[in-house]
């Protein structure tokens, strides 16, 4: 793990969440909270993670306090798990580094009619013939291919470029965060390097911890919500994780090497490198703002485009059209991303710019962003595991807007470093090990496996326990995966 | 002399040299090393690389992010290296070939050099380098 313990104040707020108070350090403007429990925070000292939510809460603008969802952990700039909301009018800053580098990194939920009895008897080959038909893995392609104009309209319009050539409907849209398509996107604020990687990747799966999940579900937490999202007991469901692929990669390298010199010039000074930033207000704010809700549309129609194989697959093996089987989207969110939104702060409504770095948007009932569907329940959250557990759908809580900005945690976390992971694995054959646990797995690489192997994550269970006592989203429903392919 | 190791989600590059020009030739031995066996990959193609920069750790990771930009945008692999670093920045030459699936087999997919740690130093009469990639 990474080097360094922290030795500040943790102080506990209540049972699932810790401050550190911004009289820690001299540079910091806000306190940093983090939500997680007893049992987590004590591993979390030997973790450099607290370090950076402190580090977060001197950034510009920044509202209320650092924050972080329970499965943090270390990352670039900000922690994994790390959230803040910073208001332009106060000189708030866009950092590349509260986004990540795999911009609109997200999850899907596809349901389907199907029941475990009814795929049990046709898994491996359901899927090998997934494994075969979604490229996944180390430097693949895509069937997709787009030229850069047609890349520049995905980057401007989201799915619905790749809807109207009849590789989905209409209705994917309305179960999308923001409909697929963030507003004010720049196709021309990306370099051509990053098209040129993107447009050869669109509907692919990519590397390292994406997957795509075939899923059962295991257990009921929420009856009505569940009976809402059309989620019962046994029904098969397929969970795709996966991002912007190199293209959102590119703009975030991009944007790290234009903001070199940028805090300087705007007086800025940062503990950390990894934190540049801008303004959001001002030209090199707006650049990285235009490329990067660029490749988030990116990201949501790379899912599109995954889903869209995952039902032509299924149609296939199980002879019926995927309309037939049921296989309808859930929800899309993404779990990196910078977005717009309006937040009330002290009694005040501002907009401010919401940073989710490995946290998940969780809008609760009523919000008007909501789609129709989902207007009365909150928005469904879906939180993947690791492939030998479990993974969720939350829906949004009460006290998301505020506490966390409407924010959630996105995911297990990992407790192994990759290395420390396939050293574990040395002659093990994970997939053996995993088909024992019920799940058929199929990678690319072995050093995939290995290094994904769930011994690699934090339990998800710890992790949304916390968010579900914090009010930040509420259990659903928890499923288990029984077949899984990855890169 | 270089080796990889270990770094929560990603992986660090690490190298020493007795001087500068050896030392960037090491660390991007050091990369390609991460992505594919290097003894299967013929310095038979070569590219050049100019760079200006005056901060020694901004120019390790634009020569190593330049690298990773010519390999992917051609499709190619590199295993040998050589370059001149000055105090305005470096000249360096990458031999290769083409990645061919049938003779390469690819390790693991370098996605981003990043920031974090990243170290050019004098270390025990020579240098030394740590970077950080995103895999």
């Amino acid at each position: 793990m990474a080097k360094g313990t922290f030795s500040g104040p943790l102080e506990k707020v209540d049972a699932c969440c810790y401050r550190i108070p911004k009289s820690f350090r001299p540079d910091m403007r806000v306190d940093g909270l983090i939500f997680a429990s007893e049992k987590m925070i004590e591993t979390l000292r030997h973790d450099q993670a607290c370090e950076q939510v402190a580090n977060v809460a001197t950034l510009p603008g920044i509202q209320m306090a650092s924050l972080a969802m329970p499965d943090i952990h270390w990352g670039y700039g900000f922690c994994i798990g790390g959230v803040c909301a910073t208001d332009p009018a106060e000189g708030g800053v866009i950092s590349p580094g509260g986004v990540g580098y795999d911009i609109n990194c997200g999850v899907r939920l596809i349901k389907t009619n199907l029941f475990l009895d009814d795929v049990t008897p046709h898994l491996r080959g359901l899927i090998k013939a997934l494994f075969h038909t979604v490229p996944a893995g180390v430097g693949r392609t895509g069937k997709y291919k787009f030229d850069e104009a047609e890349t520049k309209r995905i980057l401007s319009e989201g799915p619905r470029f790749v809807i109207e050539r009849e590789l989905g409907t209409l209705a994917d849209l309305d179960h999308t965060e923001a409909n697929g398509r963030i507003d004010g996107a720049d196709p021309d604020e990306v370099s051509k390097h990053a098209i040129q990687r993107g447009s050869q990747q669109c509907g692919t799966l990519g590397s390292g911890n994406h997957f795509l999940e075939v899923q059962v579900v295991d257990s009921i937490a929420d009856a009505d919500v569940a009976k809402a999202f059309g989620l019962e007991h046994n029904q098969i469901c397929v969970m795709i994780h996966s991002g912007s692929r190199g293209l959102g990669y590119q703009v975030c390298d991009d944007a790290l090497v234009q903001f070199r010199n940028v805090p300087q010039k705007y007086g800025i000074t940062l503990p950390d490198r990894q934190l540049a930033c801008a303004p959001a207000d001002s030209p090199e704010g707006k650049k990285y703002i235009g490329a990067m809700r660029a490749a988030a549309n990116f990201g949501f129609s790379n899912r599109q485009l995954l889903m869209h194989q995952t039902r032509e697959v299924f149609a296939d093996v199980f002879g019926r059209s995927w309309q037939d089987l049921g296989m309808h989207l859930l929800y899309d969110v993404a779990h990196n991303i910078a977005k717009l939104e309006e937040h009330t702060v002290e009694g005040k409504l501002k907009k401010v710019w919401v940073h989710r770095k490995g946290a998940t948007r969780a809008f609760p009932a009523g919000h008007p962003e909501l789609p129709e569907a989902f207007r009365h329940t909150g928005q469904p959250v879906i939180i993947p595991g690791d492939m030998g557990r479990a993974s969720w759908v939350l829906v949004g809580g009460a006290n998301s807007m505020l506490r966390s900005f409407g924010t959630t945690c996105h995911g297990a976390g990992r407790a192994m470093s990759r290395t420390a992971a396939v050293k574990d694995a040395a002659g093990r054959r994970i997939d053996k090990e995993l088909e024992a646990r019920g799940v058929i797995a199929m990678s690319s690489s072995r050093q995939g496996l290995a290094e994904e192997q769930p011994k690699a994550y934090k339990h998800v269970d710890d992790v949304v326990n916390v968010v579900h006592e914090a009010g930040l989203s509420r259990k659903v429903a928890r499923m288990r995966p029984i077949g899984v392919i990855k890169g | 002399m270089h080796e990889h190791f270990e770094h929560t989600a990603d992986l660090g590059l690490r190298a020493t040299a007795a001087d500068l020009d050896t030392l960037f030739a090491e660390a991007a031995e050091c990369l390609f090393e991460a992505i594919v066996e290097l003894s299967a990959v013929k310095p038979n193609q070569s590219v050049e690389v100019a760079l200006t920069g005056s901060d020694r750790e901004y120019l390790l990771f634009d020569w190593l992010r330049e690298l990773l930009r010519l390999a992917d945008q051609d499709r190619m692999l590199f295993s040998k290296f050589k370059v001149h670093v000055n105090d305005d920045g470096l000249i360096g030459t990458a031999w290769g070939e083409p990645l061919d699936a049938g003779k390469h087999e690819l390790i693991r997919e370098v996605k981003a050099i990043t920031y974090h740690e990243l170290k050019v130093e004098p270390h025990e009469g020579g240098w030394l380098a740590e970077v950080i990639v995103d895999i």
